[in-house]
């Protein structure tokens, strides 16, 4: 018989690095800034400070593994600094977490993904993190390298020096050297995913310098730090067996009743009178759990799961807003325009979650018309980048029918045209398919509750394309009258041979005929631009921003507030009137 | 030139005054600032009418009218824009192809900048704008010396002889019987050919497949019967149906049409050939011929001669929506309603309730030993009458 052998999380870890994100050089890159730029983000959340991260990466040399290039990776925070004493931790053990298990909707929670990138840049460059940090408490900043103990799954802080850190009072920087490659743009880009942290974290004010391109400075445009919920106690319906005992043995020596009610979110007394009625021996409910049988934790587990209970609360989850996500979308060029739902927090599968979607359209757009939707998706507000075709919110788009708001879209797949559809779950149970958090798992009930989020964003946007649409077509007709006018007057003149008297005669009294026509339609026109004008400076003044932002965007800012389809009573365009008389003739 | 050119019909009107006519009118009402209409014969299948007498799809009342407004004008502008080009065409005895006419306008839109909003994107757009014309002033695209470039079917007959007046007025003489295995192909101009029998000519035979045609004309068909022999290539083009008329009106022989046993055959083939379309509700006059008899395939030579056959597959897209016109042909076209064609309205019903179908070569089936099996077939079913 072979020996059994046990191996560290590290160990483990090191051998499956490609399982949480590090499964080719460009993803490589991707993960090692995501997970730093998550665990900035978090930091400063978690501190109330409004974050300020400035990420420079570039080429420094070819890497050791073939077809790679040596890739120096450096985020820079202004959050609270780490303690020097856990620097090794944070950076160098795997499982080591502030967030682990909490329940609460930060980006990180189990602590794998920092230390996995300072075992990709130890196992490739044979050099851990370079880690400075500064507490409110340090006159100093304390800089060194990290590196894993793979055997034992530890840190080791080597070359631990004191060094002035100007200018700044707290904060941490972090730089990794790894083989790697680099991609900027599409869905596995850099670019892609500074863009999308940019989006829905409005309070954010982000410096990058890619390569050798231009350095780039995006200032936040909220002054608010989110506040992630605190979590709230586990709902009975999401618990296995064996979760049900382990969590009973947190709560020692007390009895039955007052272990499910205070254990539990939305158990009161009428509940456990109904567990009683569905077959908890009434007995139990004096006794002390630690007293309790396997048996009887069963029969008690399964009154439980037999009971109709209240859903879960939605405290726990966090939403960007409608009016954080307009603001911030604006930060990625200029729009054309969008649409932004924020649905009311839902429970799909016994567990809380928000979904948020923006649609918009860039006028800088770079996206060809025939090619499906840019795609950005996010789960606890980080952007996802690999492997849509398998996710909850690809299906959930998929499975609306966008014809209806004027996209054209192949069958069961994305719709087609310049636009950036991004959507944003929060929860504090994400499934993900697997570690690397690529990828949501897609519930019946979850795929829903985004698909609601797409259809009321789809039928905001629809009024706008079917405005172009109409005001393209006005267009059209005003230009034919002033073009064909002419050449059939013209034409006729010719034909009967008639003087030049009549000519004129017609043209007047063809430019009589059409300016009726044509005046209708200016007048229309004027009145659909002034109605515009007013519900643009209505919602610039609702942002606070002075100047109307961009055609098009304002009006889709009056939001759907509720979970019922809620539309906003739409501008009349002229194009609407013009229809609206045409019928009436 | 232009009085050299031989007409299709009496026609009532003078085309030119008729369009000075049009084109007067609209000046005026644009002079005092009224909306000028025009009107087009509607060509459709709820405005036509089907006199047995008369044989073919006439025109009812029905028309569209097309009033000046700021979506109609571009549509106003180009027909008169054309009919400028068709005008001056009749005038120096001018003749194009509507691709021809589709270039001219081009070459005049990109000669005169002003002209640059009324340039078609393809021919479709143009040929919409003949056709308009065409049937505004209920004339033949032909009248207008507009000739598209289909050919009468290939025809074989040792007795036929044709004389065509030319351009220029110059006579050619064709005696069928000395083209050898090459057949004669009239172009779309059947008014300008005259008919003579050399020795009396007992049927004109129009069979679909033009291949099936070929093969029974190098099995000897003309040499053995006093005949004409035509393939028809599938649907009739107007030169087709033409060509059939003229040799209907002019030699006075009994026309068979031989075929597949479907009901695209029936409505669109058949149809077309004997009464004329909906779509060219203005022409059927000159190009259907309405004697022209239906010798099969019949669904009683299917049983008669244990032809083989196969089921619809109403799977298939094309095949199913043959069948829905079908049964649309049957409710609504006027041709199928009418009693004198119960005959054929009973063949389609056949075809509804069973479901199958059966080609002409089929006929090739019964014994292939035999060469000319499907000759004897065919002359069988006109001696003993078997054709509806």
């Amino acid at each position: 018989m072979s020996k059994i052998t046990k191996s560290s999380t590290a160990e483990y870890f090191a051998k499956n690095l490609q399982q949480v994100g590090f499964s080719s050089p460009l993803k490589a890159v991707l993960t090692t800034l995501k997970e730093a730029v998550d665990n900035s983000l978090d930091a400063c959340e978690g501190a109330d400070i409004l974050p300020e991260i400035e990420v420079v990466i570039k080429k420094v040399g070819s890497g050791s593994t073939k077809n790679t290039d040596l890739i120096k990776i450096s985020v820079e925070d202004n959050g609270p600094g780490i303690d020097p004493d856990d620097l090794a931790k944070v950076f160098g053990e795997y499982l080591a977490s502030s967030k682990f298990g909490k329940g609460q909707c930060s980006r990180g929670q189990q602590g794998i993904g920092i230390s996995a990138a300072t075992t990709w840049a130890q196992l490739t460059n044979a050099k851990g993190a370079f880690v400075m940090t500064k507490t409110k408490a340090m006159r100093k900043a304390v800089k060194g390298q990290v590196d894993v103990d793979i055997k034992s799954n530890t840190g080791i802080l080597k070359n631990k020096e004191t060094v002035d850190w100007p200018k700044k009072d707290h904060g941490v920087k972090v730089e990794f050297t790894i083989d790697g490659r680099i991609q900027l743009n599409g869905d596995g880009g850099l670019i892609t995913y500074l863009d999308g942290t940019v989006l829905v974290n409005p309070h954010l004010t982000l410096k990058y310098k890619l390569l050798d391109n231009e350095p780039i400075k995006i200032e936040r445009v909220s002054t608010t730090v989110p506040v992630v919920p605190e979590s709230t106690l586990p709902h009975p319906h999401t618990f296995k067996l064996g979760e049900f005992i382990t969590h009973a043995t947190l709560f020692g020596k007390i009895n039955l009743a007052k272990f499910l009610k205070t254990g539990f979110s939305r158990i009161s007394d009428q509940s456990i009178k109904d567990f009683v009625a569905k077959g908890l021996p009434k007995a139990l409910l004096s006794k002390s759990i630690t007293a309790l049988s396997q048996e009887e934790f069963k029969k008690i587990f399964q009154a439980i799961q037999n009971t109709d209970l209240m859903a879960p609360s939605t405290k726990s989850v966090l939403t960007v807003g409608e009016e954080a996500i307009s603001k911030s979308i604006q930060r990625l060029g200029e729009v054309d325009f969008f649409s932004v739902v924020t649905r009311k927090p839902a429970i799909c599968d016994f567990k809380p979650v928000v979904v948020e979607v923006a649609l918009a359209r860039f006028k800088t757009s770079q996206l060809d018309a025939d090619d499906p939707v840019q795609l950005l998706r996010f789960a606890n507000r980080v952007p996802l980048q690999f492997d849509k075709s398998g996710c909850a919110i690809t299906w959930a788009i998929e499975s609306v029918n966008w014809k209806t708001y004027g996209l054209a879209q192949p069958k069961n797949s994305l719709p087609l045209g310049p636009y950036v559809f991004a959507v944003s779950l929060v929860s504090p149970f994400i499934k993900f398919k697997n570690a690397s958090k690529e990828t949501i798992d897609a519930s019946e009930e979850l795929v829903e509750e985004i698909r609601r989020a797409l259809m009321q964003a789809g039928q905001k946007l629809s009024r706008h394309i079917k405005k172009e649409f109409k005001e393209a077509d006005l267009e059209r007709k005003l230009a034919h009258i002033e073009q064909f006018g002419p050449i059939l007057v013209e034409a006729l003149v010719r034909i009967t041979k008639s003087p030049a008297t009549r000519r004129k005669k017609a043209e007047e009294g063809l430019k009589k005929l059409l300016g009726r026509d044509s005046k209708d339609a200016i007048a229309d026109l004027e009145e659909a631009q002034s109605r515009l004008d007013m519900l643009k400076s209505k919602d610039a003044k609702k942002l606070g921003i002075d100047e109307p932002p961009q055609e098009g965007g304002s009006s889709t800012l009056e939001a759907a507030s509720d979970n019922e389809t809620k539309i906003e009573e739409p501008s009349e365009t002229k194009a609407d009137k013009k229809a609206k008389k045409k019928s009436k003739k | 030139m232009a009085e050299k050119l031989i007409s299709i019909r009496k026609l009532k009107i003078s085309i030119p005054k008729e369009a000075q006519i049009i084109c007067e009118k609209m000046l005026s009402d644009l002079e005092k600032s009224k909306r000028p209409i025009l009107e087009a014969v509607k060509a459709s299948l709820d405005n036509s009418f089907y006199n047995a007498k008369v044989g073919y799809l006439t025109p009812g009342n029905k028309k569209i009218r097309t009033e000046l407004n700021v979506s109609s004008v571009q549509k106003l502008a180009r027909t008169v824009f054309m009919l400028e080009i068709l005008l001056r065409n009749l005038d120096i005895g001018s003749v194009n192809t509507k691709r021809e006419l589709y270039y001219i306008c081009k070459g005049l839109i990109k000669g005169d900048g002003k002209l640059k909003p009324l340039d078609f994107e393809d021919q479709a757009e143009s040929d919409a704008i003949i056709d308009f014309i065409g049937d505004m002033l209920e004339v033949y695209r032909e009248e207008l010396n507009c000739f598209a470039n289909d050919r009468g079917g290939q025809t074989y007959s040792q007795q036929l002889v044709v004389t065509e007046t030319l351009s220029d007025g110059a006579k050619a003489t064709i005696d069928l019987s000395t083209l050898g295995t090459a057949p004669y192909q009239p172009k779309n101009k059947p008014q300008a050919l005259k008919l003579k029998a050399k020795k009396k000519i007992d049927f004109c035979l129009i069979v679909e497949s033009e291949g099936t045609a070929n093969t029974l004309q190098a099995m000897g068909f003309t040499k053995r019967n006093k005949c004409i022999l035509m393939g028809a290539q599938g649907v009739p083009s107007n030169a087709v149906r033409g060509w059939s008329k003229l040799i209907q009106e002019e030699l006075n022989v009994p026309l068979y049409f031989f075929g597949d046993l479907d009901a695209y055959t029936l409505q669109n083939i058949f149809r077309t050939l004997k009464a004329g379309s909906a779509a060219s509700l203005i022409r059927n006059a000159d190009f259907s011929a309405p004697e022209v008899r239906f010798l099969g395939v019949l669904p009683e030579d299917v049983k008669k001669y244990d032809l083989p056959h196969y089921k619809v597959k109403e799977s298939d897209p094309s095949e199913a929506r043959a069948l829905k016109k079908a049964k649309d042909a049957l409710e609504n076209d006027p041709f199928f309603l009418d009693r004198k064609n119960k005959g054929l309205s009973d063949i389609l019903k056949w075809l509804l309730k069973e479901k199958i179908r059966c080609e002409q070569q089929s006929f090739f089936s019964v014994d292939p030993k035999d060469p000319i099996k499907t000759e004897k077939l065919i002359l069988e079913k006109i001696k003993h009458k078997s054709f509806v």
